[in-house]
């Protein structure tokens, strides 16, 4: 990639007492879930720190892996779920 | 005597003469800390042109005229005329007014001056000639007035006497302070969508946007990102319409605006439940997007939409995909849902789903906007997951060679009651106790009698009483508890979805397999592949994203749409 991409776009002078860059925070999802209080507020798509770059920066190592299960049918009939409710419909064979 | 001001006004009298558009950035800066030179001219136009004078402006105006003499009109190369550029005089002279008076703690204040520099600016791009060399600035503006804006959407206390103000008087809805910096900021965009100044069709021959086409993507992004923002994603729409009808293939733009315009695409079509359009779109980025470190976020966001968007096209994500550093932590989020539509474990489901967002997921979900999306069209794959669980542990083979597998729908019912029921009765507490699974159970869960519905009855927030109906006597509160004509309301959706390849039997409450003589038998032929189902259905145009010379004619439709049949009478009824 040319030229090294140096930290995230610059948060304008501006606006720095506004709104606290709030990348800087740390984690949000690591707080513990406070179900009562307002939502936090969505992320922001930041600007990438390079304008353009070639494909084979988009690469990675390896190539692209396999992402997505589309075939994901469940056959096990021995886990835990499947055994719950196999108990609960041989009761109503019984009746 | 050259004045300092004047001295600067020549400046950009000679960028424009050279048409050197970044140059003339580079002099109009509007961010402090200024260079000292700037400092100098500050000072000297405090003095000479006071603020509180009534004419001052009247005078930055003279001397903007008589310096910057590009400004009048003239003769291009070719000898034809070239207008005047008087909408430039105006917007030099509110630069200089703005570095003069600008303070930066009062953040109001600065929205409004940057307000009208905006609109000065934007003026100034209608040129149809000269308006270029205006746009590098333009753009770097709208970066800075949209941050100020956002920053004050989020400042309420500061903006609360305007929004009063606006909500009393005004009819209707009124446009919040953001909307009006993303609809100032749009007749930019229009201007660079409509320059005719322009190779044809808005593209060099070597390929690239011409004019200033080649802001399009820049300023829509800018525009998206204060909607997104604030929350106004109606407003978008026009943005998307605008590009469909008039912009220049997507491919042709540098790989940060794109891959930037398609995440806002992705996501308004996810938050319209296009989600097979959204998929396209937010792969599409997510491929794009520099696998270098420092693009994580980006990355990761991308991923979070893309994986919300698969899920909802039944693509499960897999364990690979939770193993790239932009995924950390995902799989905790994403992984409970997943299983509940693989086993068909609709208690899983409603407790993730639950409103009151008990769900250690359910948090995370919401933030990112995901919440009423995934609770509300995934349900259908959990119920197909479910009749499917229930015919491999009940369903009959025919009686004859040539009869179908049926699976007797009461089955099914006994499955949704357990389920409804259980999801009801557990408290997180009771969740967290089962989570040890068989023989770590806690003793609560191997006592409550999770059949019946009353049982649930007793759990507060599942009953519901009519509001006007709330405290008269006598009133039993309605505790819901699917019923057969539920299961086959729900089985006849399946089937008009295609998640169920058969027929209802309605005097015997059976659903009958078809196919179940193909390979794969009933398990697979009787229940298709969700994904394969969808894509089929789906159009590949995403509207918004220009691709090539043909244009997109509609979004593409995808996800499961939940049919409620629940009050429909039965045929021949």
């Amino acid at each position: 990639m040319s030229g090294a991409p140096s930290s995230n776009a610059p948060a304008t002078k501006l606006t720095s007492d506004a709104s606290k860059d709030k990348n800087a925070e740390p984690s949000k999802e690591q707080k513990p879930a406070a179900n009562n209080g307002p939502l936090e507020e969505d992320d922001e798509f930041e600007d990438f720190p390079i304008e353009d770059w070639q494909e084979e920066d988009t690469q990675l190592p390896g190539g692209n892996a396999h992402l997505w299960e589309e075939s994901w049918d469940d056959d096990d009939t021995n886990e835990d779920f499947a055994v719950q409710l196999r108990e609960e419909l041989k009761k109503l064979e019984k009746k | 005597m050259s004045t300092i001001e004047s001295q600067l006004l020549l400046e950009v009298n000679k960028a424009i003469q050279g048409r050197h558009a970044h140059q003339l950035q580079s002099i109009l800066v509007i961010e402090p800390p200024f260079p000292p030179i700037y400092e100098q001219l500050i000072a000297h136009l405090k003095t000479k042109y006071p603020r509180n004078n009534p004419s001052s402006e009247e005078n930055l105006e003279h001397i903007v005229r008589a310096n910057v003499s590009e400004t009048e009109e003239g003769e291009d190369e070719q000898g034809r005329p070239v207008p005047n550029w008087s909408p430039m005089v105006s917007f030099l002279a509110c630069w200089m007014s703005f570095i003069r008076d600008v303070n930066v703690e009062n953040l109001l204040e600065t929205y409004e001056r940057l307000s009208d520099l905006q609109q000065k600016a934007n003026s100034a791009l209608q040129h149809a000639t000269k308006g270029i060399l205006i746009l590098p600035t333009v753009i770097a503006y709208a970066n800075v007035f949209s941050r100020v804006a956002i920053g004050l959407d989020k400042r309420p206390e500061l903006i609360a006497h305007i929004v009063s103000a606006a909500s009393s008087s005004d009819e209707g809805r009124a446009e919040s302070l953001p909307e009006k910096a993303a609809n100032i900021l749009r007749n930019a965009f229009t201007t660079c969508l409509n320059d005719r100044n322009t190779a044809p069709r808005g593209i060099t021959p070597q390929g690239k946007p011409d004019g200033k086409k080649i802001g399009i993507y820049k300023m829509a992004n800018i525009c998206l990102r204060i909607l997104f923002q604030c929350q106004k994603l109606d407003n978008c729409q026009t943005i998307f319409n605008n590009i469909q009808n008039s912009s220049p293939p997507l491919h042709i733009y540098p790989a940060s605006e794109r891959v930037t315009y398609l995440y806002y695409l992705g996501r308004y079509h996810f938050a319209c439940t296009h989600f097979f359009a959204a998929q396209l779109a937010l792969q599409r980025a997510y491929d794009e997007c520099p696998t270098v470190s420092s693009c994580n976020p980006q990355r990761r966001l991308l991923l979070i939409y893309l994986i919300a968007s698969n899920l909802l096209l039944g693509r499960l994500p897999s364990p690979s995909l939770y193993t790239r550093p932009e995924a950390v932590g995902l799989r905790e989020h994403f992984e409970p849902l997943a299983k509940a539509i693989r086993t068909g474990d609709l208690a899983l489901f409603r407790r993730i789903t639950s409103l009151d967002l008990s769900h250690p997921s359910a948090r995370f979900l919401s933030r990112h906007r995901l919440f009423y999306q995934l609770a509300n069209y995934c349900e259908i794959f959990v119920w197909r997951s479910l009749f499917r669980r229930v015919f491999l542990l009940t369903g009959k083979q025919g009686d004859t060679d040539r009869s179908a597998p049926t699976l007797d729908l009461h089955a099914v019912l006994a499955a949704f009651r357990l389920l409804e029921t259980r999801a009801r009765n557990m408290t997180p507490a009771m969740e967290k106790a089962d989570s040890g699974g068989p023989g770590n159970r806690h003793i609560s869960l191997a006592l409550a009698d999770f059949s019946t519905p009353s049982a649930a009855a007793a759990v507060d927030g599942y009953e519901y009483v009519d509001e006007d109906f709330d405290g008269v006597e006598g009133v039993v509160p309605y505790v819901h508890s699917p019923d057969i004509m539920e299961m086959e309301a729900i089985c006849a959706s399946l089937i008009t979805q295609g998640f169920l390849n058969g027929y209802i039997s309605h005097k015997l409450s059976k659903f009958a397999v078809m196919g179940a003589r193909r390979p794969g038998g009933a398990a697979k032929n009787g229940f298709p592949n969700v994904w394969a189902v969808i894509k089929t259905r789906s159009g590949e145009e995403v509207f918004g994203w220009k691709e090539g010379a043909k244009g997109g004619v509609g979004p593409g439709m995808g996800g499961g749409t939940v049919v409620r049949l629940s009050g429909a009478r039965p045929a021949g009824a």
